[in-house]
C-alpha cells in the first residue's frame, strides 16, 4: 500500500505485519475467499451496511464475517441473527485489527468455505490504515453526519483504500455535507479511488454497492485463474 | 493509539539484530525515518519507546532518533513536484492537480542501528543499511 520505502532502509518497521498479511492473502487465495476490509469511524454504519448486504445477497454468494471490536460482541450478535457465520475478535486495548489476529482464523471452517469474507475493523480512522490484514479490497465508510472535512483530517486512510462509501445519505437534507467537495478532495488524495452513496436505512445505493462487490469478486476470481495459468506455464 | 505497537516493533527489530551479532551486545541508538503521510505521531512514539525500552537491559540505554520526512508528490496534471498539505487539500499549488505519485512521505523504516559489543575493548559497531 505505502509507495515510498526509504532506499537506505535496514528494515521496515511494520514489516512483520506486512509479511503476515501476505501469508493470510495466500491462504485466502487457496480457498478462493475474496476479502473486504471495512473501516470507518465508530458508528459510521459498518454493521448496518453489512446487515443490508447480507440480507440481499444470500442468493448471489456465500458470506462470512469477522467482527473486530475492542470489547463486547453486540455486532456479532446482529450478524448471527441473519444466519451468517460470524467470528468475533476482541482486540482489548488495541485500536485496530492486525494480520496476526486475523491469521488465527485462517482455518476456521466457514472462512475456508465462504466466497466473500467481510472484516469489520475496529471503529477508528487512524490505526487500521497502518495494518493490512491480507484483504483484496479496502473500503472506508464515511457517514454524512461526520462532516465533509474528514478526508482532509485523515488523509492516510483515504489515500490507502479502494472505495469510499458515503453512508446515511438519507440524512443529507439535515446536515451540511458537501458531497461533491468531499468527492473532489478524495480524488485529489487518490486518483484511482471510487466513491458511492448509500443509505442502509432506505436501501438507496445498496444495489450499486452490491454490484461493486460482485464486480470485485469476479475480478478476484479472474486474477486467481491467471495466476494459476502463469504458475502452470512456468513448469 | 498504535504508537506502542510501533515502538514494540522497533524494539523487536533491535533485539533481533543484537541476537544476530552472536556475542553479548547492547544498543546505543536506533535511527528511523518517518514519513509525514503515515499515521504516526513522533512525540507519542518517543514516549512509548522510552517507557518500553527498560524492559530489556540490552535496549535500556538505546536512544531513538526520528527523522521526519516531508511529503513530496508528483501532481496528476503536470507531474509538478510539490508538498501536499492539508491547507490546500493536498493539491498542487501550481495547477490544483491531485497526488498521482507519492515520492516521499510514506516511509516507516529503521535505517541505522549503533550497538556496543561487550568485550574488553568496548568496540563500537555500526550495523549499516
Ligand atoms: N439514518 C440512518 N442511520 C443509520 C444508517 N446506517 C446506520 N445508521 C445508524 O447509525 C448508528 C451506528 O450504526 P452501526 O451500523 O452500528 O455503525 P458501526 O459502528 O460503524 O458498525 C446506528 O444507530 C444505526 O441505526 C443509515 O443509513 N441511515
Ligand atoms: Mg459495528
Ligand atoms: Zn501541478
Amino acid at each position: 500500500m505505502h509507495e515510498s520505502p526509504d532506499e537506505h532502509a535496514l528494515e521496515r518497521i511494520l514489516g512483520k505485519n506486512e509479511e503476515m498479511a501476505e501469508h493470510n492473502s495466500d491462504h485466502f487465495q487457496r480457498s478462493k475467499t475474496c476479502v473486504f476490509n471495512l473501516m470507518s469511524a465508530p458508528g459510521a454504519g459498518k454493521t448496518s451496511l453489512l446487515e443490508a448486504t447480507l440480507r440481499s445477497t444470500k442468493k448471489q454468494f456465500t458470506s462470512a464475517v469477522i467482527e473486530g471490536d475492542m470489547v463486547g460482541d453486540l455486532d456479532a450478535d446482529r450478524i448471527k441473527a441473519l444466519n451468517v457465520p460470524v467470528y468475533q475478535i476482541s482486540t482489548g486495548r488495541s485500536c485496530h485489527l492486525d494480520a496476526q489476529m486475523v491469521g488465527r482464523l485462517l482455518h476456521a471452517e466457514s472462512i475456508v468455505a465462504t466466497q466473500a469474507l467481510f472484516i469489520e475493523n475496529v471503529g477508528n480512522l487512524v490505526c487500521p490504515a497502518e495494518f493490512p490484514l491480507g484483504e483484496f479490497r479496502r473500503v472506508v465508510l464515511l457517514s454524512v453526519t461526520e462532516g465533509d472535512d474528514k478526508p482532509i483530517k485523515y488523509p492516510v486512510i483515504f489515500r490507502n483504500c479502494d472505495l469510499v462509501v458515503f453512508t446515511k445519505c438519507d440524512l443529507l437534507e439535515y446536515v451540511n455535507f458537501d458531497l461533491s467537495a468531499a468527492e473532489k478532495n478524495l480524488k485529489a488524495l487518490n486518483p484511482k479511488l471510487k466513491t458511492m452513496r448509500v443509505s442502509s436505512k432506505t436501501g438507496d445505493g445498496i444495489y450499486e454497492w452490491i454490484n461493486w462487490l460482485n464486480s470485485q469478486m469476479t475480478e478476484y476470481q479472474a486474477q486467481l485463474k491467471n495466476e494459476h495459468h502463469v504458475h502452470h506455464a512456468a513448469h | 493509539m498504535h504508537e506502542a505497537t510501533i515502538a514494540q516493533s522497533i524494539l523487536n527489530i533491535v533485539t533481533d539484530r543484537l541476537k544476530s551479532v552472536g556475542v553479548a551486545a547492547c544498543a546505543l541508538s536506533v535511527e528511523i525515518v518517518l514519513g509525514e503521510f503515515r499515521n504516526v505521531d513522533p512525540e507519542s512514539l518517543s514516549f512509548a519507546f522510552d517507557s518500553m525500552k527498560d524492559f530489556c537491559p540490552a535496549t535500556s540505554n538505546c536512544r531513538l532518533d526520528i527523522n521526519v520526512i516531508n511529503a513530496s508528490a508528483l501532481c496528476s496534471e503536470n507531474a509538478h513536484n510539490y508538498r501536499p498539505v492539508a491547507e490546500l487539500a493536498y493539491r498542487c499549488p501550481a495547477c490544483d492537480g491531485g497526488i498521482a505519485k507519492m515520492v516521499h512521505g510514506e516511509e516507516l523504516d529503521v535505517v541505522n542501528l549503533i550497538i556496543e559489543v561487550a568485550d574488553e575493548e568496548k568496540k563500537h559497531a555500526r550495523i549499516a543499511g
